[in-house]
């Protein structure tokens, strides 16, 4: 029986779904670029009719900002104020995005127990802490603080721990003359480490004797530490090659600067499509391509060359200094890498030449120090010295803040992560004989792990962008110090958009990782 | 009975599970009414009942995934109580295969099959892997030996996890209904490994509803109901001459 095709002719255009796909995906795509296009020409149009003139001048200008706290209190640039800003910032995202994994670890399992006291604990502690917002409670943490006793001419001494209403003085490890080299010596135990703790493990396949890889692996990483504790003057001769390196790079010519990340761009669109293309190969023959398929082709090309052509574009953008030099941006940026490498040597040389360091942090590689009060200024009054780690009452407010309000959103993504392995799971694990710690390690977390990762991922976002409420108590980060710029020079646009450039840097830099492992994780399904 | 021939071929040795008036509460429900049984060495004991008469929680009681609340347990000579020891010697003893497979989904097959015993039982690599692959190949799987479970299907993802079992060399296998949740032609691949199993002299208690596995297998039928063993016997007595009301009752609808 033949089957009879009820109408067989050409598809006409308006029915063709490719032809459909298509057309809609460029129309989105133009849309989107006139969008954009019209928006910023009519806001420059605007700003033009209303004499208000946006540019960047003010990044190399001297300002008079002063930062309460950073690693430059005085910067001489607006670009240095920013600087000082995002390293604030990022002081307390990083250090609080680790402190609330660790601490929402513990709560959430604690949650798990099956210890009555600790599971209620737990709870009490989630529930107060996530119900009030944050805003409320970086207010409680400043008020808290700044509720303590004022520093007094009584006070002037050194302490191992001291709070005031003027911050709190930490007993502090800190990096002294020596510390790069000896850094040297650790990152080499480190690697031998790995290679130790691997022998161990094998040891330990060969025999089913434990192999303790992890004991001696640490081990050795404190052998290597110990001896380039005292060896790292014996890298000295690091600092000529370095010193060469720097120069080198200063006579490089500029032009290759754009030519490089451009080759770079295009190198790498190529190989996405390569790897892409062999993504669609099987054993049995090339897969067929669909319609998203040949379009994300096209736009990853796409992407290459602009961002190839945007290289030569921006690294010919001249740009004045703080010194009254006009360097372009390329030449700016290997100035950049030669500085960075002239600072690199000259740490390696035995007589280092960092003043503050010396003066203030001599001895080995590392230096303990102890906070100190001391009579400061004319009008003598006591404040915390150089020497100890010194936190002030806004880090502390924010820092505490976002950190315990993150750890109790960890702790219910934790607990929810482990509730989510299957029963069945601890009961094969126990039927073949695991003892707890075993299974857990082995069995139940590396599968809660997976389910966790993508919400732990989201919380990580949250407490970066909620550092910008440091503004609330005065934190000098990016956004305060941002907008001291901002009313100093009223320059909104520039200072808003680099407040978003650097949010948005952090945030993809902290999805980018977190896919990484999530992608590592998962579980192979048929 | 030819039937049954092979299951008497079997010589039975001592009693290596004891249970002794075992009771058992979950809340207010009393899953375990106060169970007497005794299993010997290569002995094949099959439960049956109807659903909720407490002869999985009988079988979980036996490696203490649950806890019994009265009477005793002696497994292999060991007494089942709180401590902690005791109960981890019993489990690395008793093998048990449970109805949703239970495989760890994040480890390949091989993997799956060998961990227990490097951790557990302290054997090197090598030679976990090896007798690993025996069992694999035994259960007449070895080519999928570096897959993940998830790329399994249920009878082979089923025999995976009786390999699991074996790998820790038990002296006793617990089945908790192993083929309830597999397709019908994939049961039969499942019941011929445990009827080897069971020809090889392994110890088995098997809580399952295929009948026609208690008949040809098993020395002995427990039948449960309401948290108590309602009648026992040899399978021939069990399924021509039962007799309890509630034991016809039950045989006369599933057969």
């Amino acid at each position: 029986m033949t089957v009879q095709v009820r109408e067989h002719q050409k598809t006409p255009l308006w029915r063709n779904g490719t032809v459909l796909k298509w057309t809609a995906q460029i129309i989105v795509l133009i849309g989107v670029v006139a969008l954009f296009v019209t928006l910023a020409s009519t806001a420059f149009g605007n700003f033009e009719r209303s004499d208000i003139t946006f540019g960047w001048t003010w990044l190399s200008n001297p300002t008079g900002v002063q930062i309460r706290e950073g690693i430059d209190v005085l910067p001489d640039s607006g670009a240095k104020a920013i600087l000082v800003g995002i390293v604030n910032t990022l002081r307390v995202a990083i250090s609080g995005i680790f402190v609330a994994t660790i601490l929402g670890t513990l709560i959430g399992v604690a949650r798990l127990s099956s210890n009555w006291i600790l599971n209620k604990m737990a709870t009490v502690y989630i529930e107060i802490i996530r119900n009030i917002p944050l805003l409320v409670q970086i207010f409680f943490w400043a008020a808290l603080g700044r509720g303590l006793p004022d520093l007094t001419v009584d006070d002037v001494g050194v302490y191992w721990f001291k709070a005031s209403s003027r911050g709190f003085g930490l007993s502090w490890i800190f990096p002294a003359g020596g510390f790069w080299p000896w850094l040297i010596f650790v990152i080499v135990g480190i690697v031998a480490a790995r290679y130790v703790a691997k022998r161990r493990m094998a040891h330990q396949e060969e025999t089913g004797q434990p192999g303790h890889g992890g004991w001696f692996g640490l081990l050795t990483v404190l052998v290597f530490a110990a001896v380039g504790w005292f060896a790292w003057p014996i890298l000295a001769f690091m600092e000529p090659i370095l010193d060469a390196i720097s120069d080198f790079i200063l006579n490089i010519p500029p032009v290759l600067v754009p030519v490089t990340i451009a080759a770079i761009a295009v190198v790498s669109a190529g190989l996405w499509i390569r790897n892409f293309f062999d993504s669609r190969r099987t054993p049995a023959g090339f897969g067929k391509m669909t319609d998203d398929d040949w379009f994300r082709v096209i736009f990853a090309g796409l992407s290459g060359l602009v961002v190839a052509a945007l290289a030569f574009v921006i690294g010919g953008f001249a740009i004045q200094t703080v010194g009254g030099e006009t360097l372009t941006v390329a030449e700016l940026l290997l100035k950049a890498f030669s500085n960075f490498f002239g600072w690199l040597a000259g740490s390696f040389s035995p007589d280092s030449v960092d003043g503050r360091l010396n003066s203030v942090r001599t001895g080995g590689p590392l230096v303990f120090e102890r906070p100190e009060v001391i009579l400061r200024g004319t009008a003598q009054l006591p404040q915390f010295g150089q020497t100890g780690m010194v936190i002030t009452i806004p880090f502390f407010a924010l820092w505490t803040g976002v950190t315990l309000y993150t750890a109790s959103f960890i702790a219910e993504i934790v607990r929810g992560g482990v509730l989510a392995v299957p029963k069945g799971q601890t009961e094969a694990s126990q039927a073949v004989g695991f003892t707890r710690s075993q299974y857990l390690r082995l069995i139940i977390l590396p599968q809660a792990f997976r389910i966790i990762l993508p919400p732990l991922g989201n919380q990580y976002l949250n407490l970066a962008k909620n550092t910008s409420l440091g503004l609330a108590v005065a934190y000098a980060d990016i956004v305060a110090v941002g907008f001291t710029i901002l009313n100093q020079t009223g320059q909104s646009l520039p200072v808003v958009l680099i407040w978003m450039a650097f949010f948005l840097t952090m945030s993809l830099t902290i999805s980018a990782i977190v896919n990484h492992y999530n992608r590592k994780m998962m579980l192979v399904e048929r | 009975m030819t039937e049954n021939e092979q299951a008497s071929e079997r010589v039975l040795g001592d009693p290596i599970v004891i249970t002794d008036d075992v009771k058992k509460w979950f809340g207010d429900f009393q899953a375990l009414s106060g169970v007497t049984a005794t299993v010997r060495e290569r002995e094949v004991v099959v439960i049956i009942g109807p659903s909720g008469s407490g002869k999985s929680t009988y079988i979980r009681c036996i490696n203490r995934l649950e806890a019994h609340q009265e009477g005793t347990i002696i497994v292999d000579g060991i007494e089942l109580t709180n401590d902690i020891k005791n109960v981890e010697k019993v489990r690395s003893e008793v093998g048990m295969v449970f109805q949703q497979f239970n495989l760890f989904p994040h480890l390949t097959v091989l993997d799956n099959v060998t961990l227990a015993p490097q951790w557990v039982r302290k054997e090197p690599k090598a030679e976990a892997e090896e007798f690993g692959m025996g069992l694999l190949e035994q259960m007449g799987i070895p080519e999928q030996a570096l897959k993940y479970p998830g790329q399994l299907s249920g009878g082979q993802q089923q025999r995976v996890a009786i390999a699991r079992s074996l790998a820790m060399k038990p002296k006793i296998m617990l089945f908790d209904e192993p083929t309830s949740a597999l397709d019908p032609e994939m049961i039969k691949e499942v019941l011929d490994v445990m009827k080897e199993l069971a020809l090889s002299g392994m110890t088995m208690m098997v809580v399952t509803h295929e009948m026609g596995f208690a008949s040809q297998v098993a020395d002995r039928v427990l039948f449960f109901d309401y948290g108590i063993i309602v009648e026992e016997g040899t399978p021939e007595h069990f399924f021509t001459n039962p007799q309890h009301d509630r034991t016809k009752l039950f045989l006369s609808q599933i057969l």
